[in-house]
């Protein structure tokens, strides 16, 4: 409770002092304007200019490339660390591919998949698919072999013990990459539709820079940062329901 | 060469080195075998090749008369540590052990269940997590979910190394009225000379490794098989530590 009074109040602090030191007219307003002229920007965005629309364009982007990836990265991140072939195969691949930085591969990305949709989930999972995967086949082979040779001696076959044993024990490590790795979708995301978008908040955020609207460059990174302090809340709340006996 | 379990001509290198020499010998059923010898000896690789989870280089093992091939719910393990899931509660890491079998019913299960929290002083506990419960407790719940999958063989990788002194001792106590209340095989690894004297039926003496037996003795012959905590005072009891001790410092030449 007193931990959250702190963050609360760590938090009003600075805004209140961003407001005083734009309000003494020390920072130029078109560089720093001052948080009530963000929050009336915010507000014109969401009555005026369709802003909800565009978040929500943005978080299902996010969220098909975020599970995509998940949903490859998963098993094959087990399969790496459970069959030493597979993991020789793949490794030094991924290991290459995660070490490309994502701007990079922006322009080859429109050549593939042109302008549209696919090239923005694209993006978005070549971030994090390459990362999770490793982290994944990392803690599988953390599993503590004592839980795997207990499960073996008293019946369980491999399957079972993947099931029953490894993919419970990796359950909190697992929930806590995926937090991670949602987290950098949202960077890359930006990327993509300063690139290449007519929607999304980095589309909002541009747009507003071109015209100097610095209030509403502020508000659209905001509404980044809000999104994602909810979110990850959330999963927060999901792990400690999930995993109890921590 | 009889017995319950079988090493025939067994011996174990990994890679190039040696870790068992070929050893042959034979286990009696409804006994307490305590594997004793110097750390990271041998030993416990000559126990995890009974329980299937390593294979023998050489030679076999044999479970009454039957080629020990892999893992099966007939050799049950208690490590020392990672003993109990984390993620389940006692009364489900006892179940834990039953998961696979098919053969019983759900009022079979909840019965066997029951029994082992009362056998082993849990039930107070049964809903909670290993992380709410003593380290002693702990082993307590490995021990009772090997029982409940109905191994006939324990195999124990030093199970009381964590514990402190007191607890460690009354285990020691509880074991040895378990072993002989429910008739089990139990296969015992440790470097603790007290409590290899305290469990044993019988101890078998390692060598460094590659290790290789360099005694074999009977215990139940000296001291009989009930074993009071009070029989750690007894005079027979302290000439039998001081042999072991003896014959490790002569046999094995470190102090273990």
């Amino acid at each position: 409770m007193l931990e959250f009074a702190v963050s609360v109040a760590a938090a009003v602090l600075v805004v209140a002092l961003w407001e005083l030191a734009a309000r003494a007219g020390i920072i130029a307003p078109q560089f720093l304007p001052s948080p009530s002229r963000v929050v009336i920007a915010l507000w014109t965005m969401l009555t005026e200019q369709n802003l909800l629309w565009h978040v929500a364009v943005s978080t299902t982007r996010v969220w098909i490339a975020f599970l995509l990836a998940a949903v490859m990265a998963v098993p094959i991140g087990i399969m790496m660390s459970s069959y030493r072939i597979v993991g020789a195969a793949l490794e030094p691949m991924i290991d290459f591919i995660r070490y490309l930085p994502v701007p990079a591969l922006v322009p080859l990305s429109i050549i593939w998949f042109g302008v549209g949709e696919e090239t923005k989930i694209f993006l978005l999972w070549l971030g994090t698919f390459f990362q999770l995967v490793l982290l994944v086949a990392d803690d599988m082979r953390r599993v503590p072999q004592e839980f795997v040779e207990v499960a073996r001696t008293v019946g369980a076959n491999s399957r079972q013990v993947m099931i029953d044993v490894a993919l419970r024990w990796m359950g909190p490590t697992l929930l806590d990459n995926l937090r991670i790795t949602l987290g950098w979708c949202w960077t890359y995301l930006i990327i993509a539709e300063i690139v290449a978008a007519d929607s999304g908040i980095g589309y909002v955020i541009w747009t507003a820079r071109r015209f100097v609207k610095t209030p509403e460059v502020m508000a659209g990174v905001v509404v980044i940062g809000l999104i994602g302090l909810v979110t990850d809340q959330l999963l927060r709340l999901l792990h400690r329901r999930l995993f109890r006996y921590l | 060469m009889t017995g319950y379990v079988q090493f025939v001509g067994t011996a174990k290198s990994f890679g190039p080195v040696d870790v068992v020499r070929k050893t042959s010998l034979g286990l009696d059923r409804n006994s307490l075998v305590v594997f004793l010898g110097p750390s990271g000896c041998g030993k416990t690789t000559l126990m995890r090749m009974v329980g299937g989870l390593d294979e023998p280089s050489s030679g076999s093992i044999l479970l009454g008369g039957e080629k020990v091939v892999r893992p099966d719910r007939r050799r049950g393990m208690v490590f020392q540590s990672y003993s109990s899931f984390p993620w389940l509660t006692v009364k489900n890491n006892i179940a834990f052990g039953m998961r696979y079998r098919k053969d019983l019913g759900a009022t079979e299960r909840a019965e066997r269940i029951s029994h082992y929290l009362k056998l082993f002083g849990l039930a107070d506990f049964a809903d909670s997590y290993p992380n709410r419960i003593s380290g002693g407790m702990r082993q307590r719940v490995a021990i009772a979910r090997t029982l409940a999958a109905g191994s006939d063989v324990l195999l124990m990788d030093e199970p009381f190394g964590a514990l402190d002194a007191l607890t460690r001792e009354r285990l020691q106590v509880e074991l040895r009225q378990i072993q002989i209340r429910e008739e089990k095989t139990i296969i015992f690894v440790t470097h603790d000379v007290e409590e290899a004297v305290f469990l044993a039926d019988r101890i078998i003496l390692f060598s460094r490794r590659p290790a290789s037996i360099v005694a074999d003795i009977d215990v139940a012959a000296e001291l009989g098989p009930d074993r009071p905590l009070e029989i750690r005072e007894t005079q027979k009891f302290f000439e039998l530590r001081n042999k072991v001790l003896h014959l490790i410092r002569n046999e094995t030449g470190v102090a273990v």
